[in-house]
Order: structure tokens, then C-alpha cells, then sequence
């Protein structure tokens, strides 16, 4: 589904050059639920960004869906944005004048197509996150569990190849965090969805089948969930415990 | 991804992004009110200002090409300057709040040309709005503000408003400017590639570029250096280079006064001017605050720096024109004082009495002298091609008045003795105003029989109430005999004055005044700076004289309550009363004009500055937020509220009116050297003013502090 190789990107400020990434490789198959973890500074939000589109790198090869996401115009760039990605942002990103079902019909409204497929599939999402009897409430007026579970409806609006999240519940308390984590489970498994998210919450990392740890913009271990019950809570309680291990090993070889 | 079951339907929600869009831009309705005031204010201050420019009411009063037209269109610059930065920053607020949307929709997948059909019609119909109400609003703003003054202050037949549209002409270029400006940086925003970018464009600061300490007192050092620079570039031009006129782009020479004006305020935002050294962490919250939105704060204090410049050179004016006219009428030995033409009949000392005797009134201390009018020589300055000039020798180059010693004796009551061959020049007791007088003439002509006296200078005598622009000199009474032998009445006047036996009366002056007026033939209708020598040297070389030209001849018998009647007659009668209790009303259009400028430009700075701070407030919410979370009290807060808004008001006020009372100083000084009594008492109503207007801006910051503590749920 999702093919990275060789990424590079780097910033300048005050005309120096600082790599950020430095020949990032991985892999994300359909239907998998993929973290990367990393402690500050270590790449992970810019290798988001560039996934997405939203910044452009470097160099390397991204393909999403057979597609090389490299020198394509700035309407191809929107199109795949709208049509094959969907983002889920920390700090939510819903629009404050418009209603939580409005909300998660903005990209529907940006591609035109505002049929009853899409008002059926945006009530189904509704329901599918419980949310539905927030609906017709404004972002102001709901939890940030809500609003975040909102960007999740608005992410799968349009049936994306893959839903990329950048630290979903880095602004959340434990319950929210929870609840949008759920939510994540439920589009994989009612809507086939492919997730691939930063985080920075072990716990969370602890649902995904595969996590992979970045250390100075480049991949230092890759992690996956075994056993025969992958979503037992015992099972994920010890993918847990390897995560924090192997981050704990990651910040003693830095010091 | 499967595809999914669609039974369930709902109701029908917004499907076109015009529904969207409206639906956003009512969501945004408090950042487009403020976006739209910043531009209703702009362009109804640069409109009013403009319509006052053009109006024929003031264009009639102000001479053409004089100082007065040119400090107006200097400071409507600055009004203009200050405009223009106030609706970038307006317009830069507005999308920055913006941001965050346009990132959302971009990051969902909108592209640039989805986007683009409506943001510009927000943007067009916000700023073309805004700009056509301000436009509209102008003329009735300026009708209003000039109506005000003809109820409450003073009011004239020559105070009717007269409005030249031709005004709206710079108000469309703005208006073009605004729009233009606000479609630009929507276009900027839509072709930013990096979306990350945009959506975190709200809470980027925008720290300004850290100078070193030494930039405030470098700043300070410009500031001054720039001004007497300026103010001196012209003279050294002209005196090294011998052109007649100084270029325009002179004017750069005061250019190292904005970069001064600029560092002062860098230095006020990142350092301030405290040291710190012996409390590092005092008032640091609020210093960090400012340093990290510096750029649009330093941009806002030198605005508003500018602008209250321009008010404070406007307001100044006042006290500086009218302080000096009302000491010199307290001083005058004598209540009335006429000159006039001997070829001219008026009013007789008896047809005088007769009609004071009328208002109940006798007359004392009548005196009526004669004088004469000569030739005087000198060396005239002759305009060559290429905007150069050369001095040249003219035994005739000008009129001169003279009295012989026994008569100047006789006015002024002072003892004098001139020697033969020399002459003295009428000065006041300060030795002002010497460009009137003739002090460096070797020959004076009879201009009847062509005879002539050779003199020499011998200095100055004073007495205020005798000079004019005219000037008027004092003879050894054997050499004014000689002179003015065979001279014919043409080049003969006289002076008469006199004094009210107990209280003056208002009516017999004005009576006196409209009856001696209307004695006069129309050829006598000229002003002061008419002179008959230079339009005989005119015409003997074939020229037409300037004096001569239209816009020379706009004295009129007809109007004699007009400022150009009463201040630029030749024969204007000197009557105290009358001067005293007309003086507002004379100069009505003239006072009322910087007045208006005024108060535009303060009313300016007060909305920028108001609008800096509830910014600052609104964009360091955050800040205030987690400092409550930290346990700040409310005293704690609001002492950091005050001290980020006390910057913003104090220092341009402060820099501003110092500035300006400065250059008025130096102004006075640079005219004859020194500062005279009467410039010292002017300098102490300028700064009644400064109190007066400082006491205004700290109403309008306690009023600040009120509201951004409102903002920010900071309750005492």
C-alpha cells in the first residue's frame, strides 16, 4: 500500500541546512495498522508531512496505491490528498463554523460529490464512532475526545487508501484516547482502513501490529506484535512492555 | 477500502462550497469586523484628510506654495504612510486568523484553484466594503468634525465648507491599494506549497531581527543627527551649490530619521530602556511577550510615532501662530495705528473724534506723522537657466519706509540721534524678524526726481508696534529733508495713531475699521509684499511683475473680514480691540485646518494602538491562560496586561510630541538664532498640549487595559 524508500528532508534556517530525515525505509501493507514511535526531533511528524504531501522532500521515493508521489502539480498533489489520504491532526483541525456531520462532509464538498451515498456513509460514520448525537453540534460545543473522533469520520469520508495520524491523542486524557484508539480499530475492521500513526503513547502504540522506532531521522528497530491473539489485551500488554524496553535501549545508546 | 452499505439517509446538509464558505465566513465574523474597521477607518481618515486638502474653503486661505500647504501635504504623507502599514496589518491579522482554515481545507485536499473563487470574494466584498463605507463615511466625517468646530470654537463666513470632489480621486487610489494589497496576500497564501506551514501560521511569532543595546541610543543619536541634517541640507545646497530652488530628493537627508525612529522602537521592544541587570527577571513575561511578536509591534509603534508626530507639528502650530499676536497687541503703546497713502484721502483726525464721540469715546495721545517711501539698493538675487542664481548690484532693488528721527522720536517717545549719512532699521526688542528690515543698503533714491542719499548702516532701534513686513528705517531729519525734496505724494505716506480715553469700544473699532476701508480707490487694494521699485525694474526690462500675476491680486475691498484682507493689506490699521476679539475668526480656516489635521492623525494613532493591544491580548491568550494555571492573581496578570500595553501608548506618544516640541525649538532658534520671550511662552502652551494630549492617551489606555483584561478574564 504504502512504499517509502531513501527519504530525505532537511530545513535551513539562517542559511544553514539541518537533515531532519536521513534515508528512511519502510513498508505499510493494506489493512495494517502501523505507529512510529521516536523520541523529539527524531523525524517522525516530518515523515508524516511528507507522506501526505503536505511538505515536500528532498529526496527518496514515496508510492501510495502504485502512485509516485514525486513532481506531480499542485492539483494532482490536492487530488491525492482528498481522495486517497485521510489525516487525523493532534490538535484536530475541524472547522469551527461548521456542524460535526458538516465537518466530516468537507471533503466530499471539496471533491462535489454531496450525494445521499455520501450523507448515508457520514450517518454511518456517525454511528460507527458514536457520535451521531452530536451531529448537528459545532466543534466549540463538544469533548476533544468528540472532536477527534469527528476527524477520524472526516478522514474516512472518502474511503482513503490510508489514514495517516499525527500524535491523535497527544491532546486527549486517557478515556478520549481510548475512544479515538477505538475508533481506529473499527475503521480497520468495519472499513478495511490502512493506519499508519505517529505517536508518541506507548499504550496506543500497544494496538498497532507493527511499530516502527525512528532515532535520528533514520529507522532503528522495527517492532511487531506476536503471538497466536494479537488483540488480546495480554498480548498487547507485552508488545507494550517490548516497546517501552526498546525505547528505554534507544535513550540509553543516545546518552 | 470496501465499499459500504448506503440505506441509512440524512438530513441533506450544505453540498455546494459557496454554502460552505458562507458558513465559515459567519464562524469568522469577529476577525472580519475587525478587518473591517481597520479599513473603514482608514479610508474615512484618508478621505476626510484628503477632502480638507481639496477643498476650495482651504486651498483659498492657504497660499499656494506656502509653508502652510506644504506642512498639510507633508503630514497627510505621514497620514498616508501610517494608513497604508494600518491596512497591511489589518489585512496580515486577518489571514493569519485565516491561516488555519485555508490549511485545513488545503490538508483535506482542496487545491489552490478550489479555494481561490471563495477567498477572493470574501476577501473583494470584506475590503471593497469596508474601503467604499469609509470612503462614504469621509465627507460626512468631515462635515461633522468641521461643524463641531463652527458651534464650539469659532465659526466665520469664510469658514463655509466647500468640498472639491476631485478629493475622492486619492481616496479610490487607496481603496485600490487596500484591495490590491488584501487579493496579494490571498494570492501569497494559496501558493504556499508547505500546508504545515500555513496551518500553524496563527501561532508562529514573528521575533524581531535582535539587535545589540547599542541600536536605542544609535537610534537616538539618527534621530537627531537625521532632523538638524535635514533641516540643514537645503541651506548648504544652496550656498555650495548655487541653485536657487533645492531639489526635492534633498528630503532624503531626513531619511536618517525613520531609521533612528526604527531603532528607538527596536531598542523600546527587545530591551527596553531599564536595565535589567539588578532584576534579571522583572516584568520578563511581558518582555518575552513583546520580543516575540516584535515585528508587528515595532512596526506599530513607529505608525503611530509617525502619526502623532504629524498631530503634535499640526496641533503646535496653533499656540506658535496666535501666542506671539496676542503678546505683541498687550504691548502696544498705542490701540490704533493707520498708515496711509498721501495720494489718498481718509479719515481726518476730527471726522475720527466725531465718530468715537458717537460710541460715547474721546480720543488721546493723537499723533499723525509723515514718512516716506524710497529706493533702496542691495544686491538682487537673479534666476539663471538650469535652476541656478547669481547676486548682482542694483542701486535700485526695492521700496524702503522711512521716518525722519524727530518723528520716530515723537511716536515712540524714545530719544535718537542719527548721524548724517546713516540710517537706522525699526526693530522689535528682540531683534526678530530681521529679514524685513534693510540693513545692508549704501543708497537710498528719490524716486520722483531720481536724487540719492548715500548712507550707511548703524543698527537697530526697537519698537515692536512699528514693525511690518514692509520695514520702515529712521533718517537724520537734514538727510530726510534732502531726500524728499521734490518727492511726489505718490511716494508720501503717513501714520497716525492714537488711544481711548477709559474702555475701548469693540463697535467704534469696527466701525472705524469698515469706514477707513471704504475711503480707499480700488488701485489702493495690494498686498504687503507688493512693491512698486521691483514692478518699475520689471517693466523697464519688459517683464510683466509677479506682483501683478492673478494669484497675486486677491485682495479685495469687498471681503475685509477675510484672512487675506486683514493679514496681508498694505494699509491694514493695527486696531487692538479689533484684533484681539477677530483673531480666531480671521484666522478660523487657518486654525481650524491643523486642528482637523490634528485631530485625524491622533485619532489614528489611538485606533492602532488600541488594535495593537487587544492583538497582543488576543494572540497571547495562551500565555495569561497557563500563567492562572501557574496561581498568577489577578494583580499579577493585569500588572503584565499593563505593562505590555503601557509600551505601545507611551512611546510613540512620548518620542512623538518630544520630536515635534524639539523641532519646533529648533525651528525658532534657526529663524534668527535665539529663542525670544514670546517663543518661550508659545513652547509653554506647546506643552500644555503635550500634557493635554498625554492625559487623552492614558484615558484611552486605561480604557485599553480594561477591555484587554476583559478579553482575557482577568477580574480585580
Amino acid at each position: 500500500m504504502l512504499y517509502v524508500k531513501n527519504l530525505h528532508k532537511s530545513y535551513r534556517s539562517g542559511g544553514k541546512s539541518y537533515p531532519v530525515l536521513k534515508g528512511v525505509d519502510f513498508t505499510v501493507a493494506q489493512q495494517e495498522f502501523v505507529a512510529v514511535m521516536g523520541p523529539s526531533g527524531s523525524g517522525k511528524s516530518t515523515l508524516l508531512n511528507c507522506i501526505s504531501c503536505y511538505i515536500p522532500f528532498d529526496e527518496g521515493t514515496i508510492t501510495l496505491g502504485g502512485q509516485e508521489m514525486k513532481d506531480l502539480s499542485e492539483d494532482a498533489l490536492a487530488k491525492i490528498r482528498n481522495e486517497k489520504l485521510g489525516f487525523v491532526f493532534q490538535d484536530f483541525m475541524l472547522l469551527d463554523g461548521l456542524t460535526v456531520r458538516e465537518n466530516i462532509l468537507v471533503p466530499r464538498i471539496i471533491q462535489g460529490k454531496v450525494d445521499k451515498e455520501a450523507e448515508a456513509l457520514c450517518s454511518r460514520l456517525l454511528s460507527l464512532f458514536g457520535i451521531e448525537h452530536i451531529a448537528d453540534k459545532y466543534p466549540a460545543d463538544i469533548s476533544g475526545g468528540e472532536r477527534q473522533r469527528t476527524a477520524v469520520a472526516r478522514s474516512l469520508i472518502n474511503q482513503p487508501l490510508i489514514l495517516l495520524a499525527d500524535e491523535p491523542t497527544g491532546n486527549l486524557d486517557s478515556k478520549s484516547s481510548r475512544a479515538v484508539i477505538d475508533a481506529f480499530l473499527n475503521a480497520r475492521q468495519n472499513l478495511n482502513a490502512t493506519i499508519f500513526m505517529v505517536t508518541h503513547d506507548s499504550y496506543a502504540a500497544s494496538f498497532c501490529d507493527r511499530v516502527i522506532l525512528l532515532k535520528d531521522g533514520a529507522v532503528y528497530n522495527t517492532l511487531e506484535k506476536q503471538g497466536h491473539s494479537p488483540d488480546s489485551p495480554e498480548e498487547r500488554g507485552r508488545f507494550q512492555e517490548r516497546l517501552l524496553e526498546e525505547i528505554k535501549k534507544m535513550g540509553e545508546e543516545t546518552a | 477500502m470496501k465499499a459500504y452499505d448506503n440505506t441509512k439517509t440524512a438530513i441533506p446538509p450544505m453540498a455546494a462550497p459557496s454554502d460552505m464558505f458562507q458558513k465559515l465566513q459567519k464562524a469568522d465574523r469577529k476577525q472580519a469586523a475587525l478587518y473591517l474597521f481597520c479599513n473603514f477607518v482608514s479610508l474615512l481618515l484618508i478621505t476626510a484628510y484628503s477632502a480638507m486638502m481639496f477643498s476650495p474653503t482651504v486651498l483659498l486661505v492657504l497660499p499656494e506654495g506656502g509653508d502652510s500647504r506644504k506642512q498639510m501635504l507633508a503630514i497627510f504623507v505621514l497620514a498616508l504612510f501610517g494608513c497604508v502599514v494600518f491596512t497591511i496589518y489589518a489585512s496580515h491579522l486577518f489571514f493569519r486568523k485565516k491561516a488555519k482554515q485555508l490549511g485545513t481545507l488545503m490538508a483535506l485536499g482542496a487545491s489552490r484553484r478550489w479555494i481561490a473563487p471563495g477567498l477572493f470574494r470574501e476577501v473583494l466584498t470584506l475590503s471593497g466594503i469596508s474601503s467604499l463605507l469609509g470612503i462614504a463615511a469621509g465627507i460626512p466625517f468631515t462635515c461633522l468634525l468641521w461643524g463641531l468646530f463652527r458651534l464650539f470654537i469659532v465659526d466665520s463666513a469664510e469658514m463655509k465648507l466647500a468640498f472639491d470632489f476631485k478629493c475622492l480621486y486619492l481616496s479610490f487610489v487607496f481603496f485600490i491599494i487596500v484591495v490590491a494589497f488584501s487579493c496579494m496576500t490571498a494570492y501569497r497564501y494559496l501558493k504556499r506549497t508547505n500546508i504545515m506551514d500555513v496551518i500553524h501560521e496563527e501561532h508562529k511569532n514573528e521575533p524581531v531581527k535582535e539587535l545589540g543595546r547599542w541600536c536605542g541610543p544609535v537610534g537616538v543619536l539618527l534621530l537627531f543627527g537625521g532632523a538638524v541634517l535635514g533641516y540643514c541640507a537645503p541651506h548648504i545646497y544652496r550656498a555650495v551649490f548655487g541653485y536657487y530652488y533645492p531639489p526635492v530628493w534633498l528630503n532624503l537627508f531626513y531619511a536618517p530619521v525613520f531609521v533612528g525612529l526604527y531603532l528607538v522602537m527596536l531598542h523600546t521592544v527587545v530591551h527596553g530602556w531599564r536595565s535589567h541587570k539588578k532584576h534579571p527577571y522583572k516584568n520578563i513575561i511581558s518582555r518575552s511577550m513583546m520580543k516575540f511578536q516584535g515585528k508587528q509591534t515595532v512596526n506599530n509603534l513607529l505608525v503611530s510615532t509617525v502619526l502623532i508626530a504629524g498631530a503634535a507639528f499640526a496641533i503646535f502650530y496653533l499656540p506658535t501662530m496666535s501666542a506671539g499676536q496676542f503678546v505683541d497687541m498687550g504691548n502696544r503703546p498705542y490701540s490704533y495705528l493707520c498708515r496711509y497713502p498721501d495720494s489718498q484721502k481718509v479719515l481726518s483726525e476730527k471726522e475720527i473724534s466725531d465718530l468715537a464721540a458717537e460710541y460715547g469715546l474721546s480720543l488721546k495721545d493723537f499723533k499723525e506723522l509723515p514718512y516716506l517711501v524710497l529706493g533702496t539698493d542691495g544686491m538682487a538675487e537673479i534666476e539663471d537657466e538650469g535652476n541656478r542664481y547669481h547676486t548682482e548690484y542694483r542701486e535700485l532693488l526695492q521700496e524702503g519706509r522711512f521716518l525722519s528721527e524727530s518723528s520716530y522720536c515723537a511716536l515712540t517717545g524714545q530719544s535718537l540721534s542719527v548721524a548724517p549719512g546713516t540710517y537706522y532699521a525699526v526693530s522689535t526688542t528682540d531683534e526678530t524678524g530681521l529679514y524685513y528690515t534693510n540693513s545692508d543698503c549704501t543708497l537710498f533714491t528719490n524716486l520722483t526726481t531720481g536724487a540719492t542719499l548715500p548712507v550707511s548702516f548703524r543698527g537697530y532701534v526697537h519698537a515692536d508696534f512699528l514693525v511690518t513686513e514692509k520695514g520702515l528705517n529712521v533718517l537724520n531729519d537734514s538727510d530726510y529733508e534732502k531726500i524728499a525734496n521734490g518727492l511726489s505724494e505718490d511716494w508720501r505716506e503717513h501714520i497716525f495713531v492714537f488711544n481711548i480715553e477709559g474702555n475701548d469700544s469693540y463697535e467704534f473699532a469696527s466701525a472705524l475699521f469698515y469706514q477707513l476701508v471704504d475711503c480707499y480707490e480700488p488701485q489702493y487694494a495690494i498686498p504687503t509684499y507688493y512693491d512698486r521699485v521691483e514692478k518699475i525694474n520689471a517693466n523697464e526690462s519688459g517683464e510683466v511683475y509677479w506682483g501683478d500675476t492673478d494669484t497675486m491680486t486677491n485682495i479685495s475691498f469687498d471681503e475685509p473680514d477675510s484672512t487675506d484682507f486683514r493679514s496681508y493689506w498694505t494699509y491694514m490699521p493695527q486696531i487692538t480691540i479689533l484684533n484681539k476679539n477677530d483673531f480666531l475668526r480671521t484666522y478660523a480656516v487657518f486654525l481650524m485646518i491643523f486642528l482637523f489635521i490634528s485631530v485625524i492623525c491622533i485619532l489614528a494613532a489611538v485606533i492602532i494602538s488600541y488594535t495593537r493591544c487587544m492583538t497582543i491580548a488576543l494572540n497571547n491568550r495562551y500565555v495569561f491562560d497557563d500563567l492562572k494555571r501557574l496561581g498568577a492573581s489577578p494583580d499579577f496578570l493585569m500588572k503584565e496586561v499593563k505593562s505590555q500595553s503601557k509600551n505601545v501608548f507611551a512611546v510613540p506618544a512620548g518620542v512623538g510630541m518630544g520630536a515635534m516640541f524639539v523641532l519646533y525649538t529648533l525651528i525658532m532658534w534657526g529663524n534668527d538664532g535665539k529663542v525670544t520671550g514670546m517663543e518661550v511662552i508659545s513652547l509653554g502652551l506647546c506643552l500644555i498640549i503635550v500634557a493635554v494630549l498625554g492625559g487623552l492617551f492614558y484615558l484611552v489606555y486605561c480604557y485599553t487595559v480594561k477591555r484587554m483584561c476583559g478579553e482575557l478574564g482577568i477580574l480585580k
